[in-house]
Order: structure tokens, then C-alpha cells, then sequence
């Protein structure tokens, strides 16, 4: 059969691009099944095409054909396939980019560790080299290349939102002596955010300001590299995600920071963290990549902060966002935090490395085409949060956040606030509870240096 | 693309709900995204912000700055989330016509 240009290119490329782990999670897959019971898109639907071995397998048959002796000879047997249509990058499409979040929960209930992650990752790039990357996506991407942040926010409303925020925080604490600062050579550590918090829900910077001053700590925000969202992660495209890790790397550089401190997002963190080296992203001074939930627990267990809990009165859950719990092993830094912040705090079963996806990661929460599905397989979580009874939902990621505010609406999700009164469940993030139980007078003013131990 | 019925206006809608024919969008219309958006009324506050936006987005083509939305229509952050439990991007913007924000939201 004659190839369009589109296959044969993506054929192409594939061969070119895969790596030695993606060959590892194509070769090694043993069709047990096991992965099923792990896929809240299978748990819900109960529809065999959406087993991520299933999933998989559609552009397993590919690497067979190219690279498998059995499928390049007797490919009827082992089910090999040769891209060739256009219909079928349509269908890689459809799975790749609409039934999966990447969210790794298969991954590590799999014998083989199969990591189905990195097969997105990989079928995403060749697609959106083909242009059939979903708009929305291609969007976040291309802001992120010219502008350098997702939400293509102008340094000077960047900035004139910092001034703001500043005084926001200055009023609500009566305190004159707060600032957010900029470019401040010689901090200790660099915070870089999510341009959702400046855009749309400042309310996060402004609870770690709070508690960044009240702990006394040298800290500030870059004019550049801000953000430390990344859709060379979600894209599987290297060049991007490359793109952003040196633009806070560059400013970290610039200022002479020790650390990088990476506000709550999931993937975020998980890009400056592990995925920088893969994407050949090179650091000449060693600057530590910190997730702002390693900071706030070890300001609360050296006593450099003090928190009430009477201040968070009511029942919380956590919501353990997969890029810091599965693929970053962060799950006990914010339970340590939420303990001591909040009187009441509740589990959900399954948690932490079994936690399921908010339904919103991957960048699902970009490609409008698929949200019937997503609110769809919102069911699972929004019974582990029905079942803790929890008035809010934590948890240390923005993408998370906007997740779990579609699962609750979705699901109509509702909490007794008080005897006989119910209310929608609200999200909240770690910062947000620790700054609302912070007691301003008790506060230490000798200034941290960095932990070695982070 | 699904549609959604506002009186006797049919818009067209994507798959998060925000329309897709601005030219089409009126108070009737706005009365009737927020109702998916967990408002039943719209008080003077509330037309206060969505107008504000409207006017914001028929004027530069992008959603205004948080900080811009609270400094123009002089309400508090807190405010805002009180008028519109989903926030200013997926409760209030959606309300006022605009298309989805992109990326992390």
C-alpha cells in the first residue's frame, strides 16, 4: 500500500526518535492486563479500547513493523502495522492526545514498568510535527516560545501585578515591610510560578509571600524565567521543554541564587526537576531545583514558622497531584504541612504513588475536543473525595486545582460545612491552608540559610 | 460543537461551555451561562464585572489581569470568587461571553 507523506514522515521520524526507555516500554509489554484496573478512563467506561495496553498497542504495532524481525516478516502474526494512512494518525490522535493524561498510575502497577508517559510523550511530538496537535495546546506552545510564559502576559503586567500583590499583602498583614521582590541579586532562592497566579488566582503567591516574610527568608522573583510551567512536557516536544528550563536556569544564573524554588505545580516542578537532564538542559553552577513543599516543611519542623490549626477548622482532604507524587516521590512533605496546618485532615483512598489523576493532567485542561470524555471519567475521583466527607480538596498544583473544580462540578460534589448546611467542595492549595494558619507574632526573624539536606 | 439555548437564541458552545458566536451573546444570554455556572441571579455587581470584561475583551481581543479587573471595577479578590464560585477565568469570563482561557486553566 502506497503511503501518504504525512505516514511515511512520521514513520520517519519515529525511527529517529525513539529513545532506548520508549523501545524498552514498546517492547516489553506482555498484554497480562493488569494495567486495566489502574486507567480511571477504563474503570469508568469498562471498554476494552481504553486498557492503556490497548491504547499502547496502536502505536506499539508501528514500532513491530519497523523494528521487530517477527513484524517485519510474518506482521499478520504479531500484529504489526505500518502507518500508511492518514486515518490512522487521526485514531493515534484521538487516544493519544484525548484518552490519556499520562498520569503513570499503569506504569507503576506494571510488572514491567511499562511507562506509557513516555509513549505519549513520544506519539505527541510525531503528530504535532505532522500539524494535528490539538489547537488549544498548539496555543500554550507558541506563547510559551514567543513570550516566554503560557499565558503570554506582558513583562509589564507581570510586573505591575507583583507591585499589586505587594501591597495587597501589606494591607492584609498591616505590615509596611513586605515585598515581593525582583530581581534581587544575592537571594537565596528564586521563586518561579505558574502564570496562572498571575493572571487569574494570585491567591497562592500571596499566601507564599506572606509566609516567605514571615519566616524572614531572602528570597525573590525573576523579571525573566518566571515561569516554571512547561508544554515541552505535555508536547513531548525537547526543544520546548528545553526552551523553558534554560530561561529560569539563565535567570537563576544572572541573580546567583543557591536555589530554585518551584511553586505548587505538578508538572512544573517535575520538569525543572528530572525532566531538564533528559532534555539536555545544562546547568554550570549547580543550582537546586526545590519544590516550595520541601521549603514550607522544613520552615515548619525548624520552628521558623508556627502554625495554629484552630485557623483551618474544618475537615481536608489531599489530592496527590501524579507529577509530584508518582513521577517525584513528594507525598509526605505536603501531609506533613497539611497536619500541622489544619485540625482535621483526611485521607483518600487509594493515595499518594496510587493516587488517581484530578482527570485534568497532560494538558487535558488545554484541548477543549476532549472534555466530554474527561468529565465523564471525573466519577472515580469525585467518589474518593465524596467518601472523606472533606469541605476542601487540597493540593500543590494549579492544573490539579482547575481539575478537581470540574470533577466537583461535574459530580455536584457537596460537603456539610455545619449541621444541615451543605456546600459545593472548595479547592485549596498547601500555601493557601499554611498561610491561613500562620501566627504572625511568633514568627522567628533570623534569617534560614538554605537546608543542605534539600 | 453542542448548542446552547438562551430564550429564543440557539449558540453554538464548546465542549466547556463558553460560546462560540460572540456577536450573539446579550443579557439574556449571560443571564443564562451563569445559571451553568451556579449563579441564578445576576445582581448590579454582577453585571458590573461581566460588562467590565465584555467591554475588556471587545477592546484589546484577550481576558484583562486579574489585577486589572480589580483595580477597574474596584472589587476585592475575595469579592470576586463570591460573585462567581468558579473565579474570574472559567466563572466570570465564561459569563461574559468570552472563549476559554488557555493552558493551565
Amino acid at each position: 500500500m502506497k503511503s501518504t507523506d504525512r505516514a511515511k514522515r512520521f514513520s520517519e521520524n519515529f525511527k529517529q526518535r525513539i529513545t532506548r526507555q520508549q523501545a524498552l516500554a514498546l517492547a516489553a509489554c506482555a498484554h497480562c492486563g493488569i494495567c486495566a484496573d489502574s486507567c480511571h478512563y477504563y474503570k469508568v467506561t469498562g471498554d476494552p479500547k481504553m486498557t492503556p495496553a490497548y491504547k499502547a498497542d496502536r502505536i506499539r504495532r508501528v514500532f513491530k513493523r519497523q523494528f521487530d524481525w517477527t513484524g517485519r516478516f510474518i506482521p499478520w502474526w504479531v500484529g504489526a502495522e505500518a502507518v500508511s494512512e492518514d486515518e490512522q494518525l487521526e485514531e493515534l490522535k484521538e487516544i493519544f492526545f484525548g484518552c490519556c493524561t499520562g498520569c503513570r498510575r499503569c506504569t507503576i502497577n506494571c510488572p514491567f514498568g511499562v511507562d506509557m508517559a513516555g509513549l505519549v510523550s513520544l506519539t505527541r511530538s510525531l503528530l504535532i510535527d505532522e500539524n494535528m496537535g490539538p489547537t488549544g495546546l498548539i496555543k500554550v506552545m507558541r506563547d510559551q516560545w514567543t513570550t516566554g510564559n503560557q499565558m503570554a502576559i506582558s513583562d509589564q503586567d507581570y510586573l505591575e501585578t507583583l507591585r499589586w500583590l505587594q501591597e495587597e499583602v501589606r494591607e492584609e498583614l498591616d505590615d509596611p515591610g513586605v515585598t515581593i521582590p525582583v530581581d534581587k541579586k544575592g537571594a537565596d532562592f528564586l521563586y518561579i510560578v505558574n502564570p496562572r497566579e498571575i493572571k487569574y488566582a494570585p491567591m497562592s503567591l500571596m499566601a507564599a509571600t506572606k509566609i516567605f516574610h514571615s519566616a524572614g527568608l531572602n528570597w525573590t522573583m525573576g523579571s525573566k524565567g518566571w515561569d516554571n510551567t512547561n508544554y515541552g512536557l505535555f508536547s513531548g516536544k525537547a526543544d520546548l521543554g528545553r526552551h523553558m528550563c534554560n530561561l529560569a536556569f539563565t535567570q537563576a544564573k544572572i541573580l546567583g541564587v543557591k536555589q530554585l524554588v518551584v511553586s505548587e505545580c505538578g508538572h512544573g516542578f517535575r520538569s525543572m526537576k528530572w525532566e531538564a537532564p533528559i532534555w539536555g538542559v545544562k546547568v554550570e553552577t549547580p543550582i537546586q531545583v526545590v519544590s516550595v513543599l520541601q521549603l514550607l516543611a522544613e520552615l515548619i519542623s525548624r520552628g521558623i514558622i508556627a502554625l495554629d490549626p484552630r485557623r483551618n477548622p474544618l475537615p481536608v482532604t489531599y489530592h496527590d497531584p501524579c507529577s509530584l507524587s508518582r513521577s517525584s516521590g513528594l507525598t509526605e512533605e505536603p501531609r506533613y504541612c497539611l497536619r500541622r496546618a489544619c485540625l482535621d485532615f483526611r485521607e483518600m483512598t487509594p493515595n499518594r504513588i496510587n493516587s488517581y489523576c484530578c482527570t485534568g493532567g497532560g494538558g487535558a485542561l488545554s484541548m477543549t475536543e476532549y472534555t466530554p470524555l474527561r468529565l465523564r471519567v471525573t466519577r472515580i475521583k469525585a467518589s474518593q473525595i465524596a467518601a472523606t466527607g472533606a469541605v476542601s480538596v487540597v493540593t500543590s498544583c494549579h492544573n490539579c486545582a482547575d481539575g478537581l473544580a470540574d470533577v466537583i462540578k461535574a459530580n455536584k460534589l457537596t460537603a456539610e460545612v455545619e449541621p444541615g448546611v451543605h456546600r459545593p467542595v472548595t479547592v485549596r492549595t498547601v500555601c493557601d491552608c499554611v498561610a491561613n494558619a500562620l501566627i504572625l507574632d511568633s514568627v522567628s526573624k533570623q534569617p534560614l540559610e538554605p537546608s543542605k539536606k534539600l | 460543537m453542542a448548542s446552547f439555548q438562551a430564550g429564543n437564541i440557539t449558540l453554538e458552545i464548546d465542549e466547556d461551555g463558553f460560546i462560540q458566536e460572540p456577536d450573539k451573546w446579550n443579557d439574556e444570554v449571560a443571564a443564562a451561562l451563569a445559571k451553568t455556572e451556579g449563579v441564578e441571579t445576576l445582581t448590579e455587581d454582577h453585571w458590573k464585572l461581566v460588562n467590565y470584561l465584555r467591554d475588556y475583551y471587545l477592546q484589546f481581543g484577550v481576558a484583562p489581569m486579574i489585577r486589572k479587573l480589580c483595580k477597574d471595577t474596584g472589587f476585592k479578590l475575595n469579592q470576586i470568587y463570591e460573585l462567581f464560585p468558579s473565579g474570574p477565568a472559567k466563572g466570570a469570563c465564561k459569563v461574559a461571553g468570552l472563549p476559554k482561557p488557555t493552558g493551565c486553566v
